[in-house]
């Protein structure tokens, strides 16, 4: 299986991943239009929502809560893909995440900027979303800071910026590359401006290095912060299939879960689209497929922990939703979330699935499904078979407005993915040359030290 | 005398630092290699601060002060607003309680530290730049620069020294 | 500055409720609800809806689940293969239980729903942004959501229907929350009656909407604190405490023969409204 070859000339890096800002073809427009019309039906259903009232989502009392949570929860989920290969890989010195987290890193801004529009889009006063604002007024009312959607508001705000000016940072260095070899035009003004004259300047380059780890360091219990306080929004409510102490992990690897589903996704998508075979190789593809299965079971092991906490405990209010999950209304996608989420997986086990892109590319696309519907299965049926038996006279659907939001979501995130890849440049430039370079280095000193053929050169 | 600027570049880090070297060796008059000399590079290379001497970074000062300082004070501001005017119960917790506290004040940490880190990557990389008199884009691609200015005494045998280690090109700056 | 008040008030702001805390003074509103002498006519929650401008959904809306009344009656049968099972339904009056302790006071985002220092859980309607945090949180559901443009909605009172809104309760909008007060209108009317002539509120001088629409006086209704009140009586008798997530009584012999409790009471939100159990033909 061919990994990125070491002797790979820098200019052909810099030319390859060039290429890729370049004019799109007709393909991309059409897609993008796409993309557009169903935000555009994302936004023709909000402003029936909003013009008419929360009732045409198809909520009542007590179901309360609905896909727009779901939704909420899923894109923060997914948000955490550029923060474990980003941050956390940077940390642990694994150098394949080189050419693969540019594009997760954007991922994770984009679905932060997705998910907060759910935050909006739930609100029945989203005029006065403000007041969950800390801002200093004549009445001295602040928000409730007992509150964990509070703390949420304040956590993705922090984990948003965050992750925009680590995205940012990250690339000038690239930024500074594109400055030097686009030709002038819009583009040109735009990457000098952005590139803050970067000229890799060993005083540059120093404090970028210090920089980069410090913000990573930050970024990792930022990141685990974040989906724990998300988790909290459930765990610190009394609610029977909510109150349970396990939550904050068990999202944190659902999150991780779907992250690393969702880059195996835009891995195969981008190689295929922008020709970059040279550098999302198959062993990289190799490991995220081996990390996504290995998180999958973590999250199947915890997800195994609720349910046996809410049979073996003496809760009966826990024990009948859970049996309620299995048997009652929601039970076809319960059941199609344990599949997708821990039967799916499995295949990943076989070595002739894990570079088999097809296959690969539906069982990413699987996952995702899975891991969307957990949050629904966590959401809907606590709200149909909570505590108080007056409440569980009638079922309850989503409905086509909310669904309507919902997908036009995917059309958001999918726009603003695809507006990114075509002025910044989805692979890094800068560190694929660092990990070619060190490569060689390391090559070198084998032979050097006679220890090539000891080594076993090839198997990385 | 005025001071010119003259760029070589070379075509990878073994070459530049024998030449950084020689220079900072050499004591060449009306060139100090400790103040006149900036090497650019394509990516980032802990050896080249070897050969060029202990530089400090500072980032990491910001840093502290920036996440212990904006979260102490952040927190003090949540606990000072959750006691203000409409100071009511909710949920029987105590009217200032840790538990929210904490998490909030965790977050600002967070926050301030990630805000103050890159004030201070700005200030001490000294970015926005302007730009040198002299690049090339090379130097973005797959060459080492080393821009040095200097008397134009000392320009003679600066040059001679670059060619000597292969420089792939050297640029001079125009007389003024 | 709000520092300087968060200092020198520290130990004040330290407490919680109810169990560390201060007892109300002068007033801790609760009710008492008899469950024998419940007939479940609903004249308390039409009365409600009268009271306090509910606007009226509609059977559509009904049976979907979005109906608005802030008391309702809900109906039990016992499934022991009697003879004729629709009969003997029991009847339970639900309202939101005002607890000392509120589940939904400490999730609202914005802090639209606090506790008063009378004992009350207030829902301010110009604060709610409508999460329904609260709602999700509360384990009585007795929360209500406007899920429509109530009152700009067609038909929420149908002509001269409109004649009988109350000038005294504000209307809520679009996407607000709302639920039971204890007619907060006439609490803070008979308080302000009683400051002006300087004395404090008698027992009996506030009654509720519900209270005084009850055929057979199941509802009491008065000032918990007050040792002369209806109310702080029937407690007393029935040997329950605000203050305990588990009451003493049931620990010992024969208190179960008392018939007062109150609705999940273990989860601790410690409710403001004491149910007295119906007389049953046999033994749970």
């Amino acid at each position: 299986m061919k990994d990125i070859r070491e002797d790979i000339a820098w200019a052909q890096i810099n030319t390859d991943v060039l290429k890729s800002l370049e004019n799109p073809r007709r393909l991309y427009w059409v897609i993008l239009f796409v993309a557009i019309a169903m935000v555009g039906v994302a936004v023709g259903c909000e402003v029936y929502q909003y013009n008419m009232g929360l009732g045409v989502g198809n909520f009542d009392n007590p179901h309360m809560w609905g896909l727009y949570i779901a939704s909420f929860i899923f894109w923060i989920g997914m948000s955490h893909s550029g923060t474990l290969l980003s941050a956390i890989l940077h940390l642990m010195h694994a150098d394949w995440r080189k050419p693969i987290y540019r594009f997760a890193e954007a991922m994770t801004t984009f679905s932060l900027m997705t998910a907060g529009l759910f935050v909006a889009v739930h609100l029945g006063r989203i005029w006065q979303i403000y007041f969950a604002l800390p801002y200093p007024n004549m009445r001295q009312v602040w928000p409730n800071f007992q509150s964990p959607l509070l703390w949420d508001a304040m956590a993705i705000f922090t984990y948003l910026s965050s992750s925009i000016l680590f995205l940012y940072i990250g690339m000038i260095p690239d930024l500074a590359i594109c400055r030097d070899n686009m030709h002038s035009g819009w583009r040109r003004k735009l990457y000098t401006a952005l590139s803050l004259g970067w000229e890799g300047t060993d005083r540059q380059w120093r404090n970028f290095r210090m920089t980069y780890l410090t913000i990573a360091c930050f970024l990792i219990p930022l990141a685990v912060s974040v989906h724990s306080i998300v988790a909290s929004d459930f765990g610190m409510s009394q609610q029977p299939g909510w109150h349970i102490t396990s939550f904050p992990p068990y999202f944190v690897a659902g999150a991780l879960y779907s992250g690393c589903a969702a880059i195996i996704t835009l891995f195969i998508i981008l190689r295929y689209v922008f020709k970059f075979e040279e550098y999302m190789t198959m062993p990289i593809l190799k490991k995220i497929v081996r990390l996504t299965f290995a998180i999958s079971m973590v999250w199947t092991y915890l997800v195994w922990v609720e349910y046996a906490t809410a049979w073996f405990g003496h809760n009966p209010h826990d024990q009948h939703l859970l049996l309620e999950k299995a048997t009652g209304t929601y039970a076809p996608f319960w059941w199609m979330m344990n599949f997708c989420a821990s039967v799916v997986p499995l295949i990943l086990v076989f070595k002739r699935f894990q570079t088999n892109i097809p296959v690969l590319f539906a069982v990413s696309l699987l996952l995702n499904l899975g891991m969307w519907l957990e949050r629904w299965m966590i959401v809907a049926p606590t709200f149909a078979d909570g505590y108080y038996p007056w409440t569980w006279d009638h079922n309850q659907w989503p409905s086509l407005v909310q669904w309507g939001i919902v997908f036009g979501s995917f059309g958001w995130f999918t726009m603003l993915f695809m507006i990114f890849c075509k002025i910044f440049p989805s692979v890094s430039m800068y560190e694929v040359k660092e990990m070619v370079y060190h490569r060689s280095l390391a090559t070198k000193r084998l032979q050097a030290t006679g220890e090539l053929a000891a080594a076993g050169k090839g198997a990385h | 005398m005025s001071k010119r600027h003259l760029l070589a570049l070379f075509t990878d880090f073994d070459a530049a630092e024998k030449v950084v070297t020689e220079l900072r060796n050499l004591g060449i008059k009306g060139f100090n290699a400790e103040k006149d000399m900036i090497v650019k590079s394509p990516i980032e290379h802990p050896e080249v601060e070897e050969f060029l001497g202990d530089r400090p970074v500072r980032v990491q000062w910001f840093t502290l002060f920036g996440a212990v300082g904006v979260g102490a004070l952040l927190f003090l501001l949540v606990a000072a607003a959750q006691g203000s005017f409409f100071a009511q119960m909710k949920g029987g917790k105590p009217i200032v309680p840790f538990p929210p506290d904490f998490v909030l004040a965790y977050e600002f940490f967070i926050l301030g530290g990630v805000y103050i880190t890159v004030l201070g990557f700005l200030i001490c990389a000294g970015l926005p730049a302007r730009r040198s008199p002299l690049y090339s884009s090379k130097v973005s691609e797959d060459q080492i620069g080393i821009l040095v200015q200097s008397e134009e005494s000392a320009s003679g045998t600066l040059k001679s020294i670059f060619t000597k280690h292969q420089a792939l090109e050297i640029q001079e700056e125009a007389g003024k | 500055m709000s520092i300087s008040t968060l200092f020198e008030n520290y130990s004040e702001f330290r407490h919680r409720h109810p169990d560390g805390d201060v007892p109300h003074n002068p007033y801790k509103w609760a009710m008492a609800i008899d469950l024998d002498a419940c007939s479940g006519c609903n004249a308390c929650s039409v009365a409600c809806y009268a009271e306090n401008n509910l606007p009226v959904v509609g059977r559509e809306k009904f049976a979907h689940g979005q109906v608005m009344h802030w008391m309702r009656i809900e109906r039990y049968w016992d499934q022991d293969g009697r003879e004729f099972p629709d009969r003997g339904a029991r009847y339970l009056p639900m309202l939101c239980q005002q607890c000392e302790a509120a589940p939904c006071e400490t999730v609202c985002p914005v802090g639209a729903t606090n506790h008063t220092p009378d004992g009350l859980n207030s829902q301010i309607y110009n604060r709610c942004i409508g999460s329904r945090y609260c709602s999700s949180n509360c384990p009585y559901k007795v929360r209500y959501f406007n899920w429509w443009d109530y009152p700009s909605t067609d038909n929420v009172w149908p002509a001269e229907m409109n004649m009988q809104l109350n000038p005294d309760v504000t209307v809520r909008g679009k996407g607000v929350m709302e639920k039971c007060t204890f007619c907060i209108q006439r609490i803070r009317g008979a308080e302000i009656d009683a400051k002006t002539q300087g004395r404090l509120v008698r027992d009996g001088e506030i009654q509720t909407a519900c209270m005084q629409a009850c055929p057979t006086s199941a509802i009491s209704f008065g000032n918990l604190v007050d040792p002369e009140s209806k109310v702080h009586k029937q407690w007393r008798a029935q040997q329950v405490e605000l203050d305990k997530h588990e009451q003493v009584k049931d620990e010992e012999p024969g208190g179960t023969d008392l018939r007062g409790y109150r609705i999940y009471e273990w989860l601790a939100p410690y409710p403001s409204i004491m149910y007295l159990e119906r007389v049953r033909e046999s033994e749970i």
